[in-house]
């Protein structure tokens, strides 16, 4: 299976604060990696690490395989455009429709002519299931269909790796576990590895192919949805417990 | 009293007077400041000429820092033409000099009170707003979302914006001034009869061209700063929330300051070669 997403030895502190230590995780292509763990436990700074929102202080990270740390901001910007990024907010942009919201990752696509960029904005919010609100403002959404919008803002450049941070975070059970089964769809449909951030258990049970515990910046335990939930461990098994 | 300075933050040996910390600090900040400034400011010039252009949203801004600040400057422009014309008549009649009114008030609005007065109400309401919208973009992570997908968000925001500030605020003060001569014009007529014709006459035959030039000229300085500052100030936003209004206000206050400092400047530069 070819590896899509290579950590190696990854820090990172701010001040004195180490929020990474020493994190090596592997994903392959067409797999779903949930990270688990605690609110403040590095898992944000992780994925935020691996899209170059944050340099990490030491390690390697490669994507696709190009070592991110090597790159000028002209090559990254390249990589970007095959890795997808939810954001916990969906940061959509206010200013925007969601018509112009779902195009804008398409601007710098000159070869692509409007009647490509409709139809490509078109399968992108029908895979969502929201073409009816394809000329409201983000203002008019409610949180679920934001999150939705945005998911279909980053798949619209059918990235081959997808980073989600807390995708279900602030949303009611039914409305999480349609976005939940949505990343598996989207997993099914493109093909595309994912790593998924949260401390939902059941998003996670939903979603993970493999799991990776974070405890403290660090990781604590790695295993199947089953294994860990079966963990003898009690701090791991806290998180299935109360989840 | 010997000092050890320090990098890392001000530090006075034992027995040193305590009042010289704070000091030292906002020396410290006020220094880290201009340097961030002027960074951004040089990540602008390098960027502005290198594709791609932005040229529908800089159409947009244009419109919304140009075109929606219309009403405001023209408000402005007028109250201040008539309000100068009326308050300087009585000093004007003393030494019976009433026909050189309008002269007068053309002059000190096209030289100064034009471009200042209207680069501070432009100073309040676009460097405010461009502060608090980036601030906002940037608190809901907008601003990485157009990172990650591989766009730039500099040149999208940024240069969009302040290049628009630079272009809009000379058109402004343009009309502002045109608009400030029609309330000297009515200004003059409370107490006297002047045609608008000889009131023009009057105006244009003491204008010379070191009159209007360098005062136009400053402007687009006066709106690259605002810009710039209201986008410096909104792009490093911090602390959530309330860094917005933060921003907002800072964007602001620095923004008028920097107009006055321009102007000192351009006064000095102008009576050189006058």
């Amino acid at each position: 299976m070819e590896t899509v997403v290579e950590i190696e030895h990854l820090n990172k502190s701010f001040g004195s604060k180490e929020v990474l230590k020493d994190i090596n995780i592997k994903i392959d292509k067409g797999e779903n990696l949930v990270v688990l763990g605690k609110s403040g436990s590095g898992k944000s700074v992780l994925i935020k690490c691996l899209v170059g929102l944050i340099v990490p202080d030491g390690g390697k990270i490669v994507l696709l395989g190009e070592n991110i740390l090597d790159l000028k901001e002209r090559q990254l910007n390249v990589l970007r455009k095959r890795v997808g990024f939810l954001f916990q907010s969906a940061a959509l942009y206010d200013s925007m429709t969601v018509r112009e919201n779902l195009a804008f990752p398409l601007r710098d696509q000159k070869s692509k002519s409007k009647e490509e960029t409709d139809a490509l904005v078109m399968e992108a919010i029908t895979n969502v299931g929201l073409a009816d609100a394809i000329d409201k403002m983000p203002s008019e959404l409610s949180g679920g269909m934001r999150k939705r919008i945005g998911l279909a803002r980053t798949l619209i450049l059918k990235p081959e790796i997808i980073l989600y941070d807390e995708p279900t975070t602030g949303l009611d059970p039914i409305t999480s576990k349609e976005i939940s089964e949505l990343i598996l769809d989207i997993q099914k449909k493109y093909n595309s590895a994912s790593i998924i951030i949260t401390h939902d258990v059941e998003c996670a049970r939903i979603t993970a192919n493999r799991m990776v515990v974070i405890k403290d910046g660090a990781v604590f335990a790695e295993g199947t949805f089953k294994e860990l939930s079966e963990s003898k461990d009690e701090w791991v098994n806290s998180f299935f417990k109360h989840g | 009293m010997p000092i050890d300075l320090k990098i890392s933050g001000a530090v006075l040996e034992k027995g040193s007077s305590p009042g010289v910390i704070p000091l030292l600090n906002a020396f410290k900040s006020f220094f880290a400041a201009v340097t961030q400034l002027s960074l951004f400011a040089w990540r602008f010039l390098k960027e502005v000429f290198k594709p791609r252009y932005e040229f529908s949203e800089l159409v947009k801004q244009s419109y919304l820092i140009g075109y929606k600040s219309f009403p405001l400057v023209a408000i402005t422009g007028f109250i201040m033409g008539l309000v100068l014309t009326i308050q300087s008549r009585p000093t004007l009649a003393e030494f019976g000099a009433e026909s050189w009114l309008p002269a007068m008030v053309a002059i000190s609005i096209i030289r100064e009170i034009g471009p200042v007065i209207t680069a501070l109400i432009f100073a309040g309401k676009v460097g405010s707003g461009i502060g608090a919208e980036l601030a906002s973009m940037k608190v809901t992570e907008q601003i990485d979302a157009m990172e990650v997908s591989g766009m730039n968000p500099f040149k999208y925001i940024v240069i969009t914006r302040v290049v628009a500030a630079t272009f809009m605020l000379p058109v402004l003060v343009i009309i502002a001034d045109a608009i400030a001569m029609y309330g000297s014009y009515i200004g003059v007529n409370l107490k006297g009869d002047v045609s608008f014709h000889l009131f023009f006459l009057q105006v244009i035959g003491k204008l010379s061209f070191t009159d209007i030039f360098p005062a136009t000229i400053k402007t687009f300085f006066f709106g690259f700063a605002v810009g710039l500052i209201g986008c410096y100030k909104g792009y490093n936003s911090n602390n959530g929330t309330e860094g917005v209004g933060q921003s907002a206000n800072s964007a602001v206050v620095i923004g008028s300051l920097a107009v006055f400092i321009i102007d000192m400047i351009a006064v000095q530069i102008t009576s050189f070669f006058t």
